[in-house]
């Protein structure tokens, strides 16, 4: 029988590395297992089409834990981060723009030739979306308590966080409490009269999700996401070289801290032996053994595909079943020959699509799109949330030349009377069409797409679900 | 005793069944209360009204099962008048001719449910029993002054302790089941549960009523429980009628006050609240007569109370703005019908134990969701959902001999239609649509109108005081419950105006025929007036 490995971890994403990283810095020697040919989940850099590289699915670096960037030296490890100026731009169809700056005072400028009023409550709506939204990050800093029976370790969190709560202050206190259950169109109908600027910052607590702006709930995803960046409709920052470039440099980082990483590994099972896993088996009938085993992919492929479910309770199971990870994006990369022009854009500096581009001009347009998806359709007329690499990393197309990178939504995993094999084309073509009115001669730039559905990232990036893209 | 110029301890805006229950408690405590109603009826939204001769409706609340236990008790309401008559089941025809028939019998329940889906058939008996735990644990917090989680008052903490507590105190499935309630949409909620369609959508119907959110909105799985815990003879989950109407519960209600000495003056619409000092002196009515009182405890909803009733410049600016951003957002109307025969539905034709109870129009959930995004958009849904009930196969009273009414809950019909529609041009055109949504099921129904009775959500607003059409004076949303309703900090029934209380739905533990804000105001009015009396 081969040696038992300290740790397994299942799966070569960001989550896999990071994990990976800690533990091979505490002594141990983790193997991470990646199925495919490089890690990095759904944070890798692909060439798409000569010569044209993009972040293949997730575009803009999220919230990264500036802990993690700090304890991994990711920078040291080759990650240089973009932070252009423009966070994002929002195109409105009768040929206006909001051009959000990431500074807050030219941001507020450019709101003010929409309404003075949404100016002036702009910064106040960011502060306190910074103060709430601070409570909620020293929050999600913790592992979730066990609400059955909490550990002591769980109790002291709650307390921590309970404590950060109270100190908020009674009116932002109040505030948490109200806004965490609201729909985010009334939130951002509590602050802003601009139909665009309302859409904008909306769009926030649907992206990903199975929630339109109207949907109870959209709020907190709003001001989860302001946890990591108080920036009302989000700042936008990317990797150079694409996102691969986080992953690569995360998984030098774990490397060198005395992890090893496969690639082409793929496993299949998951070893269970009296209730405890044992190891696991891969597709070419290798077992490798560990004490531990740590899955970084999702939880039903994780226990309802690796795991014999004989291992686990029925009530389990169920519940398991029940998780809920209906996918709702798709993702669109375009090939240009040329930088696009928007119609609303018209005499503005390259540098203003540096940032991502938001296409979803009004709460109600961004509710029909969701209106469809409950229905098993995908949306006639699309949320997009678009980026240019490009612009601020020459390096990822040939001279001139530039990759747009699209997530659209909503995208239903689960269509209605059909598959996704029969619909990509017609996905392509809505999303190229509503393009194509914000910029009219966009569709002749185009040399080259791909487009991958929900089912794409079920099949080739193991997402069950098509789950959402992590931003 | 009212001081020298006061000519009463407490006057109550508004003859609700809340004013009402607040007065009675406060009268029962010694106080000279006089209760002022706008109306020419008492009861507010629980009112029974004859519109046609002989035909008795209860022209907008019409089934009763929230009302609190303690309240039915403490005020003796069945020596009262009250009689509360069961109503058994739900019948939903579905477009196919099929239907779904739930009724008490347990046996009977379970064999019409396996007959759609053996799975559900036990799913459906554990999920009573998931549902009953939720309803033990959320029942004393309905009848508690909610805490205030900013303050660090010991007495307060305490109430939240004693929450963490009973929560501690359940079951791990409850505690996840509970957790999941607070959070998720109906249809979420019981996906978990059922796989048959129509019981999903039919059941999920108790979790929009009063709320503009859809079946699938975050949200509604708790509404779900709010109605699921009505509670007639201590029986959970069993809704009926009065006898003689809704408004016999509030005229039930009027004579307990009445013995305790509360004086009741209907007609007596009021201009403005008197303050002065920070203080509530009394009421100005519509004809100028000025009313002292040493306290005032309003029953009518936030937005009535203080931008219409009070001048600005007594309120703090904050308060003011929290005030106009609390929901009303009415999304239901409602249309009473007088019949000269009975409908007879396809699914089942003829008389039958299946008219008795609640008849719902629910047949899918894309059914329900799609009512839904009809109203977003403005418009009242092209095919509603629609809770009917036929009290005249209970309770004969209500009509001459032979004949029916048939009540209809409809949602949703939006207070706000979208631009260049308005309710009175829309009014006739919902009432037909209503008709013929139910013609689809019981084609009979055309040839059997006497009259008809068409309320909107601005019917509601302008004769029933009840701002934007909502019936729950203010949407049953997460964000406008316990502690944060109506707005936050001020939910133990005090105002920033000393002296001026609230103990309408507006209040916790929120709408419906439950007479809680007015039992828990009262409570603490007597509180704070304990020793000047």
């Amino acid at each position: 029988m081969p040696d038992a490995r300290d740790v397994i971890i299942v799966g070569g994403g960001h989550n896999g590395l990071v994990t990976a990283f800690y533990l091979a810095k505490a002594g141990y020697k983790p193997l991470v297992l990646e199925r495919r040919a490089q890690p990095g989940g759904a944070a890798i850099t692909e060439e798409f089409h000569p010569g044209f590289r993009c972040s293949i699915l997730a575009h803009a670096a999220g919230p990264l834990r500036p802990d993690v960037v700090r304890d991994m030296q990711l920078v040291k490890h080759g990650l240089t981060i973009i932070t252009p100026e423009v966070g994002v731009v929002a195109l409105s169809p009768d040929g206006r723009a909001l051009i959000l700056h990431n500074d807050r005072e030219k941001a507020a400028q450019e709101i003010g030739k929409f309404s003075q009023k949404d100016a002036s409550k702009y910064p106040e709506f960011q502060k306190s979306l910074a103060k709430v939204g601070k409570v909620i990050a020293d929050a999600l800093a913790l592992t979730p308590p066990n609400i059955d029976s909490p550990s002591r370790g769980d109790l002291w969190g709650m307390l921590k966080t309970a404590r950060s709560v109270r100190n908020l202050g009674k009116k932002d206190l109040y505030r948490l409490l109200r806004w965490g259950p609201m729909a985010a169109a009334d939130l951002v109908a509590e602050y802003f009269e601009t139909e665009l600027l309302r859409a904008t910052i909306a769009a926030r607590g649907i992206f990903g999700t199975f929630l339109g702006p109207w949907s109870a709930g959209s709020a907190l995803v709003l001001l989860v996401r302001s946890a990591g960046d108080s920036h009302p409709a989000g700042s936008a920052c990317f990797a150079q070289g694409g996102m691969g470039s986080i992953t690569q440099a995360m998984a030098a980082a774990a490397t060198q801290a005395g992890a090893e990483i496969r690639s082409n590994a793929d496993v299949i099972e998951i070893r269970v032996k009296n209730g405890a896993a044992t190891g696991v088996v891969l597709s070419t009938g290798e077992e490798i053994n560990a004490k531990a085993v740590i899955s970084n992919a999702d939880p039903k492929r994780t226990l309802l595909k690796l795991v014999d479910p004989v291992h686990l309770s029925p009530d389990f199971v169920m519940k398991l079943q029940h998780y809920r990870m209906p996918g709702t994006v798709a993702k669109v990369n375009l090939a240009l020959s040329g930088l696009p022009e928007f119609t609303a854009l018209n005499g503005s500096p390259e540098s203003t699509l540096s940032g991502r581009i938001h296409i979803g001009p009004e709460i109600d347009y961004l509710e029909r799109a969701f209106d469809e998806s409950k229905y098993g359709n995908f949306s006639k007329h699309p949320y997009l949330e678009i980026a240019i690499p490009s612009v601020t990393d020459p390096s990822l197309a040939p001279p001139g030349k530039h990759v747009m990178s699209i997530y659209v939504q909503y995208a239903p995993y689960k269509l209605k009377g059909s598959d996704w094999d029969s619909q990509r084309v017609a996905l392509g073509d809505t999303v190229v069409r509503t393009l194509a009115q914000y910029a009219p001669k966009l569709p002749e730039l185009i040399s080259s797409h791909q487009i991958i559905t929900p089912q794409d990232l079920e099949d080739t990036y193991g997402l069950t679900g098509g789950p959402h893209l992590p931003r | 005793m009212a001081s020298a110029n006061s000519k009463y301890d407490v006057v109550v805006i508004g003859g609700g069944h809340n004013g009402l229950v607040n007065a009675a408690y406060l009268a029962r405590a010694g106080k000279k209360v006089l209760v002022l109603e706008r109306r020419h009826v008492l009861g507010g939204a629980a009112c029974t009204e004859e519109i046609f001769p002989g035909f008795k409706f209860s022209v907008c609340s019409y089934v009763v099962s929230l009302l609190r236990p303690e309240i039915i008790r403490d005020l003796d309401l069945p020596r009262h008048g009250l009689e509360i008559l069961p109503l058994d089941g739900t019948f939903t025809p579905m477009p196919s001719g099929d239907y779904l028939w739930r009724v008490n019998d347990h046996g009977k329940t379970h064999r019409e449910i396996a007959r759609h889906s053996k799975v559900d058939a036990e799913a459906y008996d554990e999920f009573g029993k998931a549902m009953q735990a939720m309803c033990r644990f959320v029942k004393p917090i309905l009848s508690m002054v909610p805490p205030d989680p900013a303050t660090m008052n010991p007495k307060e903490l305490m109430k939240l302790l004693f929450i963490g507590r009973r929560f501690q105190g359940m079951t791990s499935d409850d505690k996840y089941n509970q957790v999941q309630l607070m959070t998720m949409s109906a249809i979420d909620f019981l996906d978990q549960w059922f796989e048959t369609d129509v019981l999903k959508a039919t059941m999920s119907a108790s979790g929009i009523i009063g709320t503009f959110l859809g079946v699938r909105s975050p949200g509604t799985a708790y509404v779900l429980l709010h109605h699921y815990m009505g509670e007639i003879d201590g029986a959970f989950r069993s809704w009926g009628f009065a006898r003689g109407g809704t408004g016999a519960i509030s005229n039930a209600i009027a004579d307990a006050a009445r013995e305790s000495g509360v004086e009741i003056r209907t007609q007596a619409a009021i201009a403005q609240i008197m303050v002065k000092g920070g203080r509530a002196r009394g009421v100005v009515l519509a004809n100028g007569d000025e009313i002292y009182a040493d306290v005032v405890s309003s029953s009518v909803d936030p937005r009535l109370t203080f931008v219409k009733m009070i001048e600005k410049e007594h309120l703090p600016a904050e308060f003011l703005e929290e005030i106009n951003r609390y929901k009303f957002r009415g999304s239901s109307g409602k249309v009473n019908l007088a019949l000269d025969a009975l409908p007879n539905f396809k699914a089942m034709p003829g008389p039958g134990a299946h008219l008795r109870g609640a008849i719902s129009i629910s047949p899918s959930v894309e059914y329900m969701e799609r009512a839904y995004d009809d109203a977003k958009y403005g418009n009242f849904s092209r095919r509603p959902y629609i809770d009917m009930v036929i009290p005249t196969l209970t309770d004969p009273s209500v009509a001459p001999p032979g004949k029916h009414i048939l009540s209809c809950f409809v949602q949703y019909a939006p207070y706000k239609l979208r631009p260049g529609l308005n309710w009175d041009d829309q009014k006739e055109a919902f009432g037909n649509n209503v008709i013929n949504t139910i013609a689809e099921y019981a084609p009979n129904i055309k040839d059997i109108i006497l009259f008809k009775q068409v309320v909107t959500p601005l019917d509601l607003e302008r004769e029933w005081g009840l701002t934007e059409g909502n019936i729950f004076q203010g949407e049953l949303s997460l964000e406008q419950l316990f502690f944060l309703r109506p707005v936050p900090g001020y939910a133990q029934f005090r105002t920033p105006i000393k002296n001026l209380y609230m103990c309408g739905s507006a209040t916790h533990p929120g709408g419906g025929i439950m007479g809680g804000p007015g039992r828990l105001a009262a409570l603490e009015i007597l509180k704070d007036v304990k020793g000047t009396a």
